[in-house]
């Protein structure tokens, strides 16, 4: 009986069930060549009269004839879980599932057996594909490089260096010419030459010469290197003259002032390729937590940096210490890492400007960016 | 995830469950029936009723106290899924499935050090515990601590080997350590149990494309973009790949190529901005 419908009238029959399962094990030769059906009937049968062990075998001679019913594999759970062999009921119940996902009795076998631990069943040794036997090796080679403690402290080991602006988008320029995207790719640079100096902590150039990219790109930079941290280096301008000093940004879900958040309103309007999401009453999203608690202790861990940096800077270089800001950046929020952004100085007065053309301040700009991954 | 597996669900016919105890175990079962069916259809608000009567009843019921929290909490009720979980810890504190829901439950509420001592305390009681190995490496994860990470996921991945989330945040960390091989091979393990992982794809491009195969890589995202047109990733990937070779050729003085290419990237992200910039200043020469 292969048709499902006809199955199901027939599993409300139980009675009746158990009288032609018991009818076919007292007189199996009465019938001609048995069926997958026939056997899962006898299991039935067995296991209403509590023969599990019977039950197992007949349940797995109609398994062997018929590997898509789910009935029988329901009824083997059963059999199994009669026996007390969870682990085994455990896997007959969840083929019975995903055989037929509307088999509520086996779902909830599963839910009741699973809520404490199921002892674990033995796995079968095959051979190795020829990727596996690579990844084998790749990774005993790499356990032996790698030592990894147990804490839960933000690690980073890469990062993502973007120098702010390039080719047709000059940035800020100062009284004197000075042009913010040169500034900026030859710090980047510089901090790339530091770290590999020290060579604890690699690092990657969102660009290397003098070039547009837009921002959507450099994200996709810190995400292709699979970042750690992702720093955007910029320096700053303003119409009064006089404004200097450092700042730094970062991403979070509340912009700390109102500047901020017009900054970021200004970023986000480019973007609008994500829906918003929508929240399903009535199902709980297991990835959906996972991803916003991830977010979420990026934009900390963002904000965590932005603090030491910003510390770094107020000790480290004569600029005046602007502070700490946060704002909801579109294009930070789905960066795979922390992510900040450091303006230093201000191109636009003319002190900042002259200090910001020698190479002994930069590099002392370097120290202090360095000092903060420390 | 086994969980998540669970949590959706439909009806059909209702068999017997036996019970040593009588008359109120039977009364018990059949409102734990009658709720779990409720649930499974999606009536949460009757199958509440059952378990609450059926906790009345029985009130030390772990089945339906886990029940009860998985429901407040699709309710959004988390802090009175929360006083479930936590009731049948006192119950039973083997039951890992409470103890599970506990740490998720941390995890919503951003707390992560709570959330991770309750996945340790699972694994302490149930060493074959996927799920709570999954969170632990998830959590390591996170912390961008891929060799823990690795570890833990190994564990849920051998517990488990069905879950494509296990095989693709395993993929993850294995790419952050730069062992390409591993994270290839549990790409393509997550993609064997679902096809349409769209993340696994992008992953694999990136392998491709860090070791200069970029047509392999463009190849890749292209299979996620038939997936899903609207894939933010997949479109900022492509028009990365593109505006490089773009630039590539800009930099061998071959402006046709260069063109070309470019022409690409406005076809996948219509608004780059370098694209168009560049391609109005070359396209006349
Ligand atoms: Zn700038």
């Amino acid at each position: 009986m292969k048709n499902s419908t006809d199955r199901r009238l027939f599993l409300n029959w139980i009675g009746w069930g158990i009288l032609a399962g018991s009818a076919l094990s007292f007189f199996p030769s009465l019938v001609w060549a048995k069926t997958a059906f026939d056997y899962a009937l006898e299991g039935q049968g067995l296991i209403a009269s509590k023969e599990y062990r019977k039950a197992c075998k007949a349940l797995q001679k109609a398994i062997h004839l018929d590997p898509t019913s789910d009935w029988a594999y329901g009824l083997l759970g059963r059999a199994y879980y009669g026996l007390g062999e969870k682990a085994k009921a455990v896997e007959a119940f969840r083929k019975a599932v995903r055989l037929n996902p509307a088999d509520t009795y086996s779902r909830m076998m599963i839910e009741i057996i699973t809520q404490k631990p199921v002892p674990r069943l033995e796995k079968k040794e095959r051979p190795l594909a020829p990727l596996e036997q690579e990844a084998k090796a790749e990774e005993e080679a790499m356990l032996n490089r790698v030592r990894s403690t147990g804490s839960l402290t933000y690690q980073v080991n890469r990062i993502v260096i973007d120098a702010g602006h390039g080719g047709f988008d000059p940035g800020a320029v100062g009284p004197t010419g000075l042009k913010e995207k040169d500034v900026t790719l030859d710090l980047a640079w510089r901090l790339q030459r530091r770290l590999s100096d020290i060579g604890k902590i690699k690092s990657f150039l969102t660009r290397t010469q003098d070039y547009y990219i837009p921002l959507s790109d450099r994200t996709v930079i810190a995400n292709q290197h699979q970042a750690d941290l992702f720093i955007s280096i910029h320096i700053n301008a303003n119409n009064n003259p006089k404004a200097h000093g450092s700042e730094t940004y970062y991403c979070s879900e509340k912009a700390s002032s109102k500047e901020a958040a017009r900054v970021a309103a200004f970023e986000n309007s480019v973007l609008k390729y994500d829906k918003p999401f929508k929240k399903k009453l009535g199902y709980i999203d297991i990835e959906e937590i996972l991803f916003r608690f991830e977010q979420r202790m990026y934009w900390n861990e963002s904000g965590r940096f932005a603090r030491t940096f910003q510390k770094r800077f107020r000790t480290a270089l004569p600029l005046k210490d602007r502070g700490v800001h946060s704002a909801n950046f579109f294009v930070l929020r789905r960066a795979k890492m922390p992510s900040i952004l450091l303006e230093i100085g201000f191109i636009s007065n003319s002190d900042d400007e002259a200090r910001l053309k020698r190479g002994k301040f930069r590099e002392k700009i370097v120290d202090a960016v360095v000092k903060g991954l420390s | 995830m086994i969980l998540r597996f669970l949590a959706t669900v439909t009806l059909i016919p209702l068999l017997c469950f036996a019970s040593p105890k009588f008359a109120k175990a039977l009364d018990v079962n059949d409102l734990i029936f009658r709720g779990a069916d409720y649930h499974y259809k999606g009536d949460l608000d009757h199958a509440i009723k059952q378990f609450r009567e059926a906790v009345r009843i029985e009130p030390e019921n772990e089945y339906a106290h886990n029940q009860l929290g998985i429901l407040y909490a699709k309710k959004g009720r988390f802090k009175e899924a929360f006083l479930e979980f936590q009731k049948v810890v006192e119950i039973d504190h083997q039951n890992t499935y409470a103890l599970l829901w506990l740490g998720i439950l941390y995890l919503r509420e951003n707390d992560l050090k709570r959330a991770f001592d309750k996945f340790q305390e699972i694994v302490r009681i149930d060493p074959n515990n996927a799920d709570a190995y999954y969170f632990l490496g998830t959590i390591y994860n996170f912390r961008h601590n891929p060799a823990k990470a690795i570890e833990y996921l190994k564990k849920a991945r051998d517990a488990d080997s069905d879950e494509p989330d296990t095989h693709y945040r395993l993929a993850r960390a294995f790419h952050n350590l730069d062992m390409t091989s591993n994270a290839l091979l549990e790409y393509q393990k997550t993609l064997e149990l679902k096809p349409n992982y769209t993340k696994a794809i992008n992953g694999i491009g990136w392998i491709y494309y860090n070791q200069g195969r970029i047509d392999m890589a463009i190849k890749e995202w292209k299979k996620t973009l038939a997936i899903n047109p609207r894939d933010r990733d997949a479109i900022f990937n492509l028009t990365k790949a593109y505006n490089d070779l773009a630039w590539k050729a800009l930099r061998e003085k071959d402006i046709k190529r260069a063109v070309f290419y470019w022409k690409e990237t406005l076809a996948i992200n219509p608004k780059n901005k370098a694209a168009l910039y560049y391609l109005k200043r070359y396209k006349s020469r």
